[in-house]
């Protein structure tokens, strides 16, 4: 027999689930420290080669010039000049990343509580229907993690 | 009168939610064609592209794939147009894009297509209907990919103005003209300027549209605009763009007007798209579809105050059982479930 009690209650989960759930649930099998240090790991490696980048039109763009003086350029000097530049857009990237999405993270955190709270009463459900506690493994690892 | 437009409204929504599964992917396909359409027109140096076939079918790959798919059959059609006309500048083209892409253009997130619609309304003449609606809707964030559009179109721009000098095959001569699109690039002052108007734009409409006052979504639209005005305005008189005023002051007035119709139906276009979704669970397969219920007036919008500390209290609050909170119980009426 269907219960009307569930179905809404899962129809609800399942349009989450679709929507911005899928994010977050994404998000959720990452520790927190995990996650950031991921996502500032990717940030330097799109940085560097938008960098990377950078520097070849430069030098396509004066490379009349470099390649007239290429003999007494000073080569150790730009070099210096430009990892120095690098790294300080480097820095400040990075916190900018860092912070950007620790709130993300929070914010995900916070949604998913709300998801959390349907499953439990989900599974209040189910207990009453079968007078026994189902073992919702899937939620039982989420709502460790939730809390912790 | 208000009460016959606010009817007319409720109409409306009922005859979309009721034909939504036509109407959307006809909306999509429409949006789909005008891009296209308007990159044609602008750049277009590419013949097969140009073709109706060609357009009839971009399009309607468009229509049945995300939105950022869209984005990318754009960027390639464009990035085709420019290789027919100037290899060189196709390559320092995507070369620009990537290095968009790799600084800020990822952080764009679900405002992704926002890099797209700024080019294309600009070929319009009604770009500021983007920071205005932004506003409306976006926080702060949103100012990324509006920076992107705006990059996007005046490096389209440039482009398009020094592809048609092309022809030499001379080594010299394109390293000439890859300097000199550079050089207009980097010394772009309607660039710069229309970034920070629009950015302005963003900050101050979501500052406005935060203070409880009531018609704050108008009055913040209204503001919006006169910022839009006053500031290109400014940097005209302050470095001189070569900007046409009388356009700019009509398709800021028209923006608004669009930004306006927009707002009166965005919060009941939130709550009325129909949902299909199925699950299943230990005796069933569910195949739903979830219609939210419609008040045929819809309730006036009052301000409430929350203060922080309920906030915080609230969230605290893990165990308790509250009612639904993603939606209310009588927001959705769930017609078929076997």
């Amino acid at each position: 027999m269907l219960n009307n009690r569930k179905v809404r209650l899962m129809t609800r989960l399942a349009m989450y689930e679709q929507k911005e759930g899928k994010e977050d649930i994404r998000i959720s099998k990452y520790f927190r420290t995990d996650y950031v240090r991921l996502q500032v790991l990717k940030s330097i490696v799109a940085l560097t080669l938008g960098y990377m980048l950078i520097l070849l039109i430069l030098v396509i763009y004066h490379s009349e010039y470099l390649i007239r003086n290429a003999v007494v350029l000073d080569y150790k000097g730009m070099i210096m000049r430009y990892a120095g530049i690098y790294v300080i857009i480097l820095v400040v990237y990075c916190a900018l990343v860092m912070i950007g999405y620790m709130i993300k993270y929070r914010a995900s955190r916070k949604k998913l509580a709300k998801y959390f709270r349907m499953l439990r009463r989900l599974r209040s459900i189910y207990r009453e229907e079968d007078g026994e506690a189902v073992t919702g493994e899937e939620e039982a690892v989420y709502y460790d993690r939730n809390n912790t | 009168m208000i009460v016959t437009i606010l009817e007319l409204r409720a109409r409306f929504l009922q005859y979309l939610q009721k034909f939504q599964i036509i109407i959307e992917p006809l909306v999509k396909f429409i949006i789909a064609f005008a891009v296209f359409r308007s990159i044609n027109n602008a750049i277009g140096y590419e013949k097969h592209l140009m073709s109706l076939p060609a357009e009839l079918l971009l399009s309607l790959l468009g229509t049945f794939t995300p939105p950022v798919i869209l984005v990318l059959l754009a960027a390639l059609v464009a990035l085709a147009h420019v290789y027919i006309a100037s290899p060189i500048l196709a390559i320092l083209v995507a070369l620009i894009m990537v290095i968009l892409y790799c600084f800020i253009a990822r952080f764009s997130g679900k405002y992704g297509y926002v890099i797209l619609a700024i080019p294309i309304l600009f070929l319009l003449k009604i770009p500021y209907v983007v920071p205005l609606i932004l506003g409306l809707v976006a926080t702060p964030m949103a100012i990324i990919p509006t920076a992107c559009g705006v990059v996007v179109y005046r490096m389209f721009v440039v482009i398009s103005s020094a592809a048609k000098f092309e022809g030499s095959t001379q080594i010299e001569d394109i390293l000439a003209m890859y300097i000199d699109v550079i050089d207009r690039l980097v010394a772009d002052k309607q660039m710069i300027a229309t970034i920070a108007v629009f950015s302005v734009m963003i900050i101050v409409m979501y500052l406005v549209r935060k203070l409880s006052i009531e018609y704050v979504f108008e009055i913040s639209v209204a503001i919006g605009a006169i910022v839009c005005i006053l500031g290109f305005l400014v940097t005209d008189l302050v470095i001189h763009t070569e900007l046409n005023i009388t356009s700019m002051v009509f398709g800021t007035v028209g923006s608004m007007l669009i930004a306006l119709v927009f707002q009166f139906f965005r919060l009941a276009l939130d709550y009325t798209a129909v949902e299909r979704v199925q699950f299943e669970d230990d005796d069933y397969y569910y195949y739903v579809k979830a219609v939210p219920k419609m008040n045929l007036t819809m309730p006036e919008r009052s301000v409430k105050k929350f203060s922080t500390i309920r906030e915080t209290e609230f969230s605290q609050d893990d165990e308790e059982e509250t009612p639904d909170d993603m939606l209310s119980d009588d927001e959705n009426n769930i017609q078929g479930a076997d």
